[in-house]
């Protein structure tokens, strides 16, 4: 399908333009094309970071306590913190958000419906652990339920060492994960 | 004044033979081993005779090397006396079984289920003998019995099986390795007893009742609990309560470690209140060394104890305000920005904003900082001026009033029944503190009153907690004015190894009565290591007090007991 199926212009012009590329593809296949195609020009392109720079600057967490970290958490959302400084707001349902923070153990009860919340969790979505307890079990490395290997249920971008970290590095390990999103470094490549 | 040799005598002459063993402690602690056959009638003797209303919770613990398990129920008076004692029950370890003190006792149903899967100590006439806190695939290992060779495996994360079962639910599984079935650390047959959703969905008797879930996850609780309540309408009819979610361990994990490794353990236990736990088991193990802690460390530990219970009460009330949401986010952003005064305070002498590690045995860790007074004194007056300004704007709201007036309400003689203990049992009217009741450190010479409220409905619980607030404030001033120059430390050399014994302390935890019970058995590690927290207990009664009430209502009764579920969980 070529320019001049669409707009009435000289056949001439037409051959001229299949000449053409952008981002090494002919231009008339960009040009009119499918919504799939419309996804890879954006994988390809700088729209793409555009699109970053939008997802990096509303990071919406799910308040999550489950640990000594969640209250540090709950401090780092309000008011002496306020992370909404960095367009990281609490959000109450993991519908709405688009960070999950892992606050603290995870134990093997809690693991199945901590993976529930995160299947519920639109994309495009992030994972942060925070604490010693989510980073490798902590303290109860040697407890019979507690899960150490979260990194191998969460594809976990910003590991925030700490037990617990204080506030200032909850927003630090935001700032790193707001870095990782700006390069596309993070693990799940969006 | 009933003392502990006294109570000795009254069940030594009313039940001829049932004492097996007896240790008087003190004057307020008996320890004492009774005959399994006769341990009913004992308690009841102890009931109805000599006041002991408070059945205060019990503990399992292994003897491997004696080839027998031993239950010990810890029994207290709401302010008749000050005896605990403290009765044991042996039963051999093949086999293990005792009665069920459910029937004299509501709350002790909780207490048995967990000693009941921790250890597999049967418990004959129990109505419910299912898995509180452990997971399915852990039942049937008993991981706290001694000869329990638990350990992860690492590699569960690439294991775990998504089920999607015909209802609509995906559940995860995670199937046991060679390794771990030969480790015993699985379990290979299944023990038979009723899931959480059969039990629920047997309850439900007609097609317009429906089981709600609140929970696990809740964004304004300070960990996971599922609160599932079975509705008709609006109208809740019967309320299931399930936790374990952040279930650690601790009390095994204590096992392993140090006598003083065990000190950050207590931090995590309920970290919103860490001061009051190391207290709680510092104060066990002097208990068994015989320490004195110096003057000055004791009114250090008062200061910071009360900082904290500030602190946690701010929190609470913050909390349940969120929950109720008609007052809407505001008032939790103030208590967190009041908050954060007393927590940069409590921060400048211990070094961290929640888990302080800060006790130690005998003393305190280091001094309290040059000007620290002076900035107590700028701080206190100002939370002062706060609260007041916060039980005024309570008092005075009518929307408020309207919305938690009669919502939640525990009569006095339900609450003293059912082992709740701190805010929600002296909202209902009754005077019991552990530091008027069982004082510890400098408290008997500090001039402070308790606080009872009059409803003891969810308004009063906040009112109460508020009020305490000042009294804690009035404490601290008090305790600057008087804190004396010396050591902070005692100058006993505290031993490695503890000497063989047991101990039972208690403290006043913000959230009601907070119990101990160590025992040593000459080693360098705690032989067992048995946690009475307070909003185990509290938890409890939410089962009962929801049913009946509107949905609504629902989680603001469960935000007004100020709840803290890894402290009930451990």
């Amino acid at each position: 399908m070529g320019i001049s199926d669409v707009i009435p212009v000289p056949v001439a012009i037409d051959e001229e333009i299949e000449k053409w590329t952008i981002f090494g593809q002919p231009v008339a296949e960009v040009w009119f094309t499918t919504t799939e195609k419309i996804h890879q020009i954006i994988e390809m392109g700088p729209i793409k970071n555009i699109f970053n720079w939008g997802r990096k600057n509303s990071v919406y967490f799910l308040m999550q306590p489950m640990g000594c970290c969640g209250v540090e958490m709950f401090v780092f959302g309000a008011a002496p913190y306020d992370s909404d400084r960095f367009g990281c707001i609490p959000r109450n349902t993991p519908r709405q958000t688009d960070v999950m923070i892992i606050s603290g153990y995870l134990t093997r009860k809690y693991l199945p419906v901590f993976k529930n919340l995160w299947d519920e969790m639109p994309e495009p979505k992030w994972c942060i652990a925070i604490g010693e307890c989510a980073i490798s079990g902590g303290p109860f490395y040697d407890s019979y339920n507690i899960v150490q290997n979260t990194g191998d249920h969460f594809p976990i971008d910003v590991f925030i060492p700490g037990c617990p970290p204080r506030p200032e590095q909850f927003l630090e390990g935001l700032m790193n994960l707001q870095e990782k999103i700006k390069q596309r470094k993070d693990k799940r490549d969006y | 004044m009933t003392n502990a040799s006294e109570v000795l005598s009254s069940i030594q002459s009313a039940f001829p033979g049932a004492v097996l063993d007896s240790r008087v402690e003190s004057d307020r602690r008996l320890w004492a081993t009774i005959d399994s056959k006769k341990i009913l009638d004992v308690c009841k003797h102890l009931t109805t005779k000599l006041n002991f209303d408070h059945y205060s919770g019990s503990a399992g613990v292994d003897w491997i090397a004696r080839k027998e398990m031993e239950v010990v129920e810890i029994m207290a008076s709401h302010g008749a006396h000050q005896v605990v004692a403290m009765l044991k029950v042996k039963t051999p370890r093949e086999n293990p079984s005792v009665k069920s003190l459910t029937g004299l006792y509501w709350n002790a149903n909780w207490y048995e289920r967990e000693i009941w899967e921790m250890f597999g100590i049967n418990f004959e006439g129990h109505p419910e003998l299912y898995p509180l806190l452990l997971s399915d695939e852990l039942m049937g290992a008993w991981p706290w019995r001694k000869d329990y060779k638990g350990y992860p495996d690492l590699t569960t994360g690439e294991r775990a099986v998504k089920i999607s079962t015909p209802e609509g639910y995906t559940e995860y599984h995670i199937p046991p390795t060679p390794a771990e079935v030969e480790a015993g650390t699985v379990v290979t047959v299944r023990l038979k007893y009723p899931t959480l959703r059969e039990r629920e969905e047997k309850e439900i008797k007609s097609d317009s009742e429906m089981i709600m879930h609140l929970g696990p996850q809740h964004a304004m609780v300070p960990g996971p609990f599922l609160l599932d309540v079975l509705v008709e309408g609006e109208r809740v009819h019967k309320a299931f309560l399930d936790l374990g979610y952040i279930h650690k361990g601790i009390e095994k994990i204590m096992e392993n470690r140090s006598w003083l490794q065990g000190i950050t353990y207590t931090d995590r236990m309920c970290y919103v209140a860490s001061l009051s736990n190391n207290e709680c088991y510092c104060g066990a193990i002097e208990k068994i060394l015989g320490l004195e802690v110096p003057l000055r460390a004791q009114y250090i530990r008062v200061i910071l104890e009360e900082l904290s219970r500030i602190q946690s009460h701010l929190i609470g009330t913050g909390e349940f305000l969120t929950l109720i949401a008609g007052v809407g986010y505001a008032p939790w952003q103030y208590m967190i920005i009041d908050r954060e005064n007393i927590i940069s305070l409590i921060e400048s002498v211990t070094g961290a904003r929640l888990t302080h590690t800060f006790v130690r045995f005998g003393g305190v860790r280091n001094d309290l900082p040059a000007g620290f007074a002076d900035q107590c004194k700028k701080v206190l007056p100002y939370m002062k001026s706060r609260t007041e300004e916060f039980i005024e704007l309570f008092a005075q709201d009518p929307i408020y009033h309207k919305r938690m007036d009669g919502v939640g309400i525990i009569r006095p003689d339900d609450a003293k029944r059912m082992g709740v203990s701190g805010p929600p049992l002296r909202a209902a009217g009754v005077a019991y503190d552990m530091r008027k009741e069982d004082p510890i450190l400098v408290y008997p010479e500090l001039d402070f009153k308790v606080v009872t409220g009059t409803k003891g409905d969810s308004a009063d619980r906040i009112d109460v907690r508020l009020r305490e607030m000042l009294e804690s404030i009035h404490i601290i001033e008090q305790c600057l004015d008087r804190i004396p120059e010396g050591p902070i430390k005692t100058e006993v050399k505290v031993p490695k190894k503890v000497p063989a014994g047991e101990a039972y302390y208690r403290v006043e935890d913000p959230r009601g009565e907070m119990g101990m019970y160590v025992i040593s058995d000459g080693g360098d590690k705690p032989y067992r290591v048995k946690v009475r927290g307070p909003f185990y207990a509290t938890f409890q009664t939410l089962t009962p007090l929801l049913e009946g009430t509107y949905i609504a209502d629902a989680v603001a009764i469960a935000g007004s007991m100020d709840g803290c579920p890894s402290e009930a969980d451990r």
